[in-house]
């Protein structure tokens, strides 16, 4: 988005100087517009952490080699002796404080967490340590998590992140202790709370932190599911099938958390974590609507109730759930009740499983109709989105029909027709929309 | 400049610095005033993308007897006792679950237990090579790791702490071995 408003803010004072714009207009669009420089550019980032992994991996390569023919403090020297260069960068780094080049301070702050990480490595090398990746993957995380605070640096925001959530499914082991465990991981990822000072934080977030902040948390705590079963059940291999429960019902709350609180006036669509949770969801709709395996998931929805972590999440799906309805964000609302339809079939005992489909299916259709009419309504809706649920569903439905090939692909047909001829329609109307704003 | 961060840097940058020479002091001790313990083991060679080649090392001994009255778990931190024998060669003689008062201990993680018997997973398991000399690691180790003599760890014990200081065959260094063998 900043890179549009800069193009903008480029162009104003030639519109002016062509007549365009008055004084006035341009001094309201500059003010309206304002670019924040002192956060980096996504290019910036970029090539600065593509430098400080190629060097950090180079560097952990030169370990590699194992300079056999150099005394044990000599080459102790060489596992020292980047960290302490880039400790010292990073130090001139902060001196400058907010004057200094936003690139650099990425590139300074992402090489001494990768001397950070070779120093501890080139050690356990020299000392023939054993231990496992993980340990060693849990430490360097924990060393590097500072440099995120004072650096303000967002790549190594995405590098702790991404550790974390390897370091969460590693540990998902029916051996581990709590504390060593998956379990740990919302501690580890409260660590990066001082990346936001003040309360309540101010969720300021770029696109590329957000989008690794969705994928982080959503690996994580479902790794922390996981954990949480075998904790919980003591056994080794019990509970395997409410799994799948418990990573849906761990979606849903990631999908419902208010990060952001919905701003009218906001021309963006959603957060990643709407999206990727949201699209999760859905999938996971279509795959409980087919009648092969409805016991299984019924079974596993059984087996998963019997679980702390279920409960944990239903809770939060109601905390999160009444400010969304008293919002209106039916769109939000109607997704997340996914996870809780097949509760209803689960109440009906033995008749759960043949109900099960059909009420996935009438609850999927829901969703398209909804997402459709909310557009028409004037409200924030997602028509194409829901024209394609519908035609999804009806595919999938006359796939696990016994009707015959003819009358199939008619349908398939018909269908097909329709979802062309709204696709035109909706752009017909979205045209219309855009012609009568002033 | 602001105080805090840098505060914040100066105790992180410490943290990075303290974390590495923690290690370097624990495993000096043992190194310098650890007891010397010989291991019958066998080792095949992988490698490691952050630490490079390392010959994986297993003693022979795997597994040891429960002592009448311990339960033992899976995972679960355990003092095993080393005695050497009349061939110099140590061997595990009991497991404790607390630290013993007297002789050389080392702590091991119990594996799985059976018959009295728990198997245990040794603090040690890797021995790590120039890269130079890894191919020849490897043959030399197909050659003599099933020899009657074997090839032998040379460990270092010190309060139930051990590190890895060598590995052997027949007396003989085996860094030594090999650059004898690459010339």
């Amino acid at each position: 988005m900043n890179s549009h408003h800069r193009w903008l803010l480029e162009q104003l004072p030639q519109w002016e100087r062509d007549g365009l714009l008055t004084a006035d207009a341009v001094r309201v669009l500059q003010e309206r517009h304002a670019t924040d420089d002192s956060q980096p550019g996504v290019a910036q980032v970029i090539m600065g952490s593509l430098g400080a992994l190629l060097i950090g991996a180079g560097l952990i390569a030169v370990i590699g080699y194992n300079w056999d023919d150099f005394s044990r403090p000599v080459r102790l020297l060489f596992a020292f002796l980047p960290l302490l260069a880039t400790q010292i960068a990073s130090f001139r780094v902060l001196q400058h404080g907010d004057a200094a080049v936003a690139w650099v301070r990425e590139t300074t702050a992402l090489l001494q967490a990768l001397a950070t990480g070779a120093c501890i490595a080139i050690v356990s090398q020299i000392y023939n340590l054993g231990g496992e990746w993980p340990d060693f993957l849990f430490w360097w995380m924990l060393l590097s998590l500072p440099l995120v605070w004072v650096m303000r640096s967002h790549a190594v925001a995405v590098f702790y992140l991404a550790g974390i959530a390897v370091w969460s499914v590693s540990q998902v082991d029916p051996l581990e202790r709590w504390y060593a465990s998956a379990l740990m991981y919302p501690i580890l990822a409260l660590g990066l709370a001082p990346f936001w000072p003040g309360w309540p934080p101010r969720w300021q977030l770029s696109r590329s932190l957000q989008w690794a902040l969705t994928l982080s948390t959503g690996v994580g705590l479902c790794a922390a599911a996981g954990s949480s079963a075998y904790l919980w059940t003591g056994a080794r291999y019990g509970h395997g099938d409410a799994w799948a429960w418990l990573w849906i019902f761990t979606m849903t709350v990631l999908f419902l958390l208010p990060v952001r609180p919905p701003d009218l006036n906001d021309t963006r669509r959603h957060d990643p974590q709407v999206s990727l949770n949201g699209c999760l969801l859905l999938i996971a709709g279509f795959g409980i609507s087919f009648k092969d395996g409805s016991r299984e998931v019924l079974n596993g929805l059984g087996s998963a109730l019997e679980l702390p972590w279920t409960w944990g999440c239903l809770a939060l799906v109601i905390i999160f759930g009444i400010p969304a309805i008293r919002q209106k964000r039916w769109g939000l609302i109607v997704v997340a009740a996914l996870a809780l339809t097949p509760m209803l079939a689960l109440a009906l005992g033995a008749a759960g499983t043949r109900v099960l489909p059909w009420l996935m299916s009438l609850h999927l259709l829901l969703i398209g109709v909804l997402l459709i009419g909310l557009d028409f309504t004037g409200r924030r809706g997602s028509p194409r989105l829901g024209a394609t649920l519908i035609c999804a569903l009806i595919i999938a439905r006359m796939f696990e029909s016994e009707l015959s090939l003819l009358v199939k692909g008619l349908v398939f047909i018909v269908v097909g027709i329709a979802f062309l001829a709204f696709n035109i329609l909706m752009s017909r109307l979205h045209r219309q929309k855009q012609l009568l704003q002033p | 400049m602001k105080a805090l961060p840098l505060i914040i840097f100066a105790l992180a940058a410490l943290a990075q610095w303290a974390a590495p020479l923690s290690q370097i002091w624990t495993h000096e001790q043992t190194l310098t005033h650890g007891t010397l313990i010989k291991l019958k083991c066998s080792a095949p060679d992988p490698y490691d993308p952050l630490r490079g080649r390392y010959l994986a090392v297993r003693p022979d001994q795997r597994e040891a007897s429960v002592p009448e009255g311990v339960k033992l778990e899976q995972g679960m931190h355990i003092y095993a006792t080393l005695t050497t024998g009349a061939d110099g060669l140590a061997t595990i003689t009991s497991l404790s679950v607390k630290p013993p008062t007297s002789g050389n201990f080392v702590r091991v993680k119990t594996g799985y237990t059976y018959d009295e018997k728990a198997s245990i997973e040794w603090p040690f398991d890797r021995f790590y090579i120039n890269e130079k000399l890894a191919p020849e690691a490897d043959e030399w180790f197909a050659e003599n790791i099933r020899s009657a003599k074997g090839i032998i760890a040379e460990v270092r014990v010190l309060n139930g702490r051990a590190v890895l200081a060598d590995l052997s065959l027949d007396g003989k260094p085996f860094r030594e071995i090999l650059k004898q063998r690459v010339r």
